[in-house]
């Protein structure tokens, strides 16, 4: 292989990806992605736990309490969040249905140590976004009376939970874990699943357009031309990872090891590439193996996911400084498999070039 | 020929060849690539997730504490005595010793903590769910009742607060009448079995099973629920809908989008061009086997999880979408790889659009927008009104015929073959509908069948906005509400002077203005009426839809709106067309504003 062939290839394809804007289209995919993904998350929680964004925290909740005298009552004054009114069920209700009280709750007068359970009835409205957030609220105050009972019942328990003493932290939800958990590794791994698609589109299209015998009647050869594709969509990868690490550091979210991770993605990436270059070279037309290579793409990252130290773990624990230095040797076996996968694509791509005379003329 | 059997001939053809191509490869593959999927999802399920394994450092001096955070693949375990611990605090996220938590004063550490007091938590309910006296474990059960509120819907979308704060200590007294209600019976009504079965599925929960769990047995407990268990629906049922049902749809539509496209490259289509039928017969007949394959897969889709036919109702619009937006895609790509990000990029805006909403489905009434949302309810077995039908499926309805329609009109040769850009091809689709000798008609007509997609647009501002804090979400929705109904409406007189460069005159500048302002009031006044009334009396509806309250006002702003656009164009030509756009956003978002200022 012509080391300058392979680089003139990629250059005209990289070339090929600015004129026709299709890069701007990726990286408007990765931005959406990454904007949706924090929409969810910030929002969901917003809503199940206002507090964990400020300017909530001000707004009381009124609970009607319609029953029995019981422990409840005092764990509902422990908070300064619910206001509890004592009225009768029927009044409870009516108030709820005029949106007066954000909840009612009715107690039975079972006593605390009886044989059988306390089963309260808890009544929100239907369909309201503030049910959801009153119902994280009196879970609380509800786990804090279950708590009371558990004591009360004590000595019918075989078996005690250690005790833990947490400090008062405020318990504010941070997006720790969803930003540097889930965020982070897929958006570096967005490039590459995104290179691994081009270069089925890149390898098909010479096939289906007839336009192979054009670039051979060149002195490149072949094998040299595919391995051009596969390091234009290489190329692209730690780019765009590279980037998106970038730009989480510029938005206050310092990533650690940038260059480890940068290489486990190139290395992952690669593999990728090679594998739908295979497959491309395999169909030669594109609605195939675009299909194949898509569901076989699902059971790889399945497959991955679900092994412990998989290199998308890898990079998340890279990112948070925890990572050993036994992820240079998972990242020495990816390039190892990866390496004989370009080997296997290379025999590949030689095998079809010799057949492709033939096969043109 | 008549109509049908051409119809059918095609269908019939498209079907033969799709399958030569895929079938004798791609099968056997597929087939094997499906099992190897079984076995890796049981695989996924058994062993779980290890995405974010050992990101906490935690130090424990206790062996009998390290068993709360056994379970959890995210704490690193070190065993230490408590002196050792303190000696080296700065090197784990938390530790405990003696009984006591001490966590990092980091972003990190909070997590951590977080963590750490959500797997105690379950540590606690796993050992009261060991007692041989359940309710000495767990003492205390919920009965969840909702109770349905009419105003529920205007009141919470105009980010009031309902109901909720409570300034006095007075009892808030109903206004209304009292209706006397028996009082629960303190009674459990289920056996002590039952409930231990109920708390056993619920601590190893898998998504699937919970899934199909809920769809083939009702609830044995009869609701009741320990307070652990008492939170809010989260959004996973909606999450693996969306894989089960949109992504089958996604791929075959990709068939559909490649089979047209096949169409185009060296000019493979030219046979079928000219054959004796008409473009819409071609379209129809090679869209046919795939709506079929679409609709069988998720016929057995739903089957399987054994949850009523009746979903597939939702789901045709749908479908009906994804085919017209991949006829679209296919006609448009110039090259495999920009057919690749297109799609990809569309069916992502899709999929959000679908699925996001969904995520509220127990919790508010804008999920309908989304037809998943019905397809959640009807799983869970509450159904769907006629009215709630048409609500959610219009505007997909709407969009797939005014999509045909392009695809129909422009599947001509010189359309198909021609190697321009993108941008500039959709320019040609949508000029290819503006007819020459009445053009001023056609952008009346444009401007109407423009109002689907600028409503789908601004829902998904809606949705996307709704979250942001409150005057901020509303001068966003503004603005973006603002600059999608400029460009949709400019669209068309961008489309016709590229065309025809000699069109623009200040009296044909004039008369354009004047028609397509005209044509967008009819089609959002059209819309509206039929579905979407119930968003527009909410402050979002009004930011979106506030053109709707007087009628002479808006045509005027719709109207000054292209001529403002118009007039960039015609002064410094087609170079000006984003300043001109900028600038007519800006008058209409000032509009807007100016008339929400009574509200905010």
């Amino acid at each position: 292989m012509n080391a300058r062939h392979v680089g003139l290839v990629a250059k005209k394809e990289i070339f090929g990806l600015s004129s026709e804007k299709t890069i701007v289209f990726a990286i408007l995919l990765q931005v959406f992605i990454a904007m949706f993904s924090s929409f969810l998350m910030v929002g969901l929680t917003a809503m199940y736990d206002p507090e964990a964004l400020e300017g909530y925290s001000t707004i009381t909740y009124g609970v009607a309490y319609a029953g029995a005298d019981s422990a409840l009552i005092d764990e509902f004054e422990k908070r300064d969040d619910l206001i509890l009114y004592r009225t009768g069920l029927g009044e409870a209700l009516a108030a709820l249905r005029e949106r007066r009280v954000a909840a009612a709750v009715y107690v039975p007068d079972t006593p605390p140590d009886a044989e059988g359970p306390v089963a309260i009835t808890l009544y929100l409205i239907q369909n309201d976004l503030q049910s959801s957030v009153i119902n994280v609220k009196i879970k609380e105050v509800l786990q804090g009376y279950e708590r009371e009972l558990r004591e009360v019942r004590a000595d019918r328990m075989v078996s005690f939970p250690v005790g833990l003493n947490f400090p008062d932290a405020g318990g504010a939800e941070s997006f720790y874990e969803f930003v540097y958990g889930l965020l982070l590794p897929l958006l570096v791994l967005l490039p590459a699943v995104i290179s691994a698609a081009l270069i089925i589109d890149l390898i098909t299209e010479e096939y289906q357009r007839q336009t192979l015998e054009t670039l051979l009647s060149t002195p490149v050869t072949f094998t040299e031309m595919v391995f051009g594709k596969i390091l234009a969509c290489w190329a692209i990868v730690p780019v765009q990872a590279g980037a998106w690490i970038l730009l989480l550091g510029v938005n206050g979210i310092p990533v650690g090891n940038a260059v480890p991770i940068l290489l486990h993605v190139s290395a992952a990436g690669l593999f990728l590439i090679l594998l739908g270059a295979a497959t491309a070279l395999h169909y030669r037309e594109r609605t195939s193996a675009q299909f194949v290579f898509s569901t076989a793409l699902v059971v790889i990252l399945l497959q991955v996911m679900s092994v412990p130290y998989n290199p998308l773990n890898l990079v998340v624990r890279l990112a948070v400084e925890t990572a050993g230095p036994g992820h240079w040797l998972i990242l020495l076996l990816v390039l190892g498999a990866t390496a004989l996968l370009a080997g296997a694509v290379a025999a590949y791509g030689r095998r079809v070039g010799e057949g492709l005379p033939a096969l043109g003329r | 020929m008549s109509l049908v059997s051409s119809i059918r001939t095609i269908a019939v053809w498209e079907m033969n060849r799709s399958m030569t191509t895929m079938g004798r490869n791609v099968l056997p593959l597929a087939m094997g690539l499906l099992v190897l999927l079984v076995l890796v999802t049981g695989f996924a399920a058994q062993s779980g997730v290890h995405m974010q394994d050992g990101i906490y450092r935690i130090g424990i001096d206790d062996p009998e504490v390290a068993r709360v955070v056994a379970p959890d693949n995210r704490f690193t375990v070190e065993l230490a005595d408590g002196p050792t611990l303190w000696s080296n605090r700065f090197a784990y996220d938390v530790i405990v010793f003696s009984g006591e938590v001490y966590a990092a004063d980091t972003d990190k550490g909070r997590a951590a903590l977080t963590a750490l007091r959500r797997d105690y938590e379950a540590y606690v309910s796993r050992v009261a769910a060991s007692q041989p006296d359940l309710f000495a474990g767990y003492p205390l059960w919920i009965d969840l009742e909702y109770v349905k509120s009419e105003i529920d819907f205007l009141a919470t979308q105009s980010g009031q607060q309902v109901g909720a704060p409570a300034a006095t200590r007075e009892p808030p007294l109903p206004s209304g009448p009292v209706e006397a209600v028996t009082a629960p019976s303190p009674a459990v009504p289920v056996s002590e079995d039952e409930l231990r079965q109920h708390l056993a599925e619920a601590g190893n929960e898998n998504p699937l099973s919970r899934y199909t769990g809920m769809i083939s047995s009702g609830s044995a407990t009869d609701g009741l629920r320990t307070p652990a268990e008492l939170s809010p629906p989260l959004p996973y049922d909606a999450l693996i809908l969306v894989f089960v049902f949109i992504f089958p749809l996604y791929f075959t539509s990709q068939f559909f989008m490649m089979s047209v496209m096949n169409e185009r490259v060296g000019r493979a289509g030219e046979a079928l061009l000219s054959a004796p039928v008409r473009p819409s017969t071609v379209i129809i007949g090679k869209a046919i086997p795939y709506l079929a394959i679409m609709l069988l897969v998720s016929a057995a889709i739903t089957a399987f999880i054994g949850a009523p036919l009746s979903i597939l109702l939702p789901l045709i619009p749908v479908i009906l979408f994804f085919l017209s937006a991949a006829l679209i895609i296919g006609m448009a790509a110039r090259s495999f790889k920009e057919l690749s990000f297109v799609s990809i990029f569309f069916s992502t805006l899709a999929t959000s659009y679908l699925f996001f909403p969904t995520v509220f489905a127990n919790t508010h009434v804008i999920s309908i927008i989304s037809p998943l949302t019905l397809v959640v309810l009807e799983i869970q077995g509450e159904g769907f009104t006629a009215a709630e039908y048409v609500y959610s499926t219009a505007l997909f309805f709407a969009t797939s015929a005014v999509l045909f329609y392009a695809g129909t009109v422009n599947f001509r040769e010189e359309r198909l073959f021609s190697e321009k850009p993108l941008t500039s091809r959709l320019m040609d689709f949508i000029g290819g509908a503006i007819g020459r000798d009445y053009p001023h008609l056609s952008l009346f007509l444009l401007a109407i069948f423009t109002i689907p997609f600028v409503f789908m647009a601004q829902m998904m501002t809606l949705v996307l906005f709704f979250n942001i804090p409150m005057p901020l979400s509303l001068v966003l929705l503004t603005v973006s509400a603002a600059f999608i109904e400029e460009v949709a409406k400019s669209v068309g007189l961008y489309a016709m002077i590229k065309e025809r460069p000699g069109f623009l005159t200040v009296k044909n500048l004039l008369l354009g203005a004047v028609a397509i302002g005209a044509g967008f009031l009819a089609g959002e006044k059209l819309l509206l009426f039929a579905t979407l009334s119930q968003i527009t009396e909410s402050i979002f509806g009004s930011v979106l839809f506030l053109s709707l309250q007087v009628l002479w006002m808006p045509l005027l702003l719709h109207i000054a709106g292209v001529l403002i656009t118009g007039s960039f164009l015609l002064v410094w030509g087609r170079r000006a067309y984003v300043p001109g756009l900028v600038a007519a956003c800006m008058i209409h978002s000032l509009y807007n504003l100016h008339f929400l200022g009574g509200m905010l």
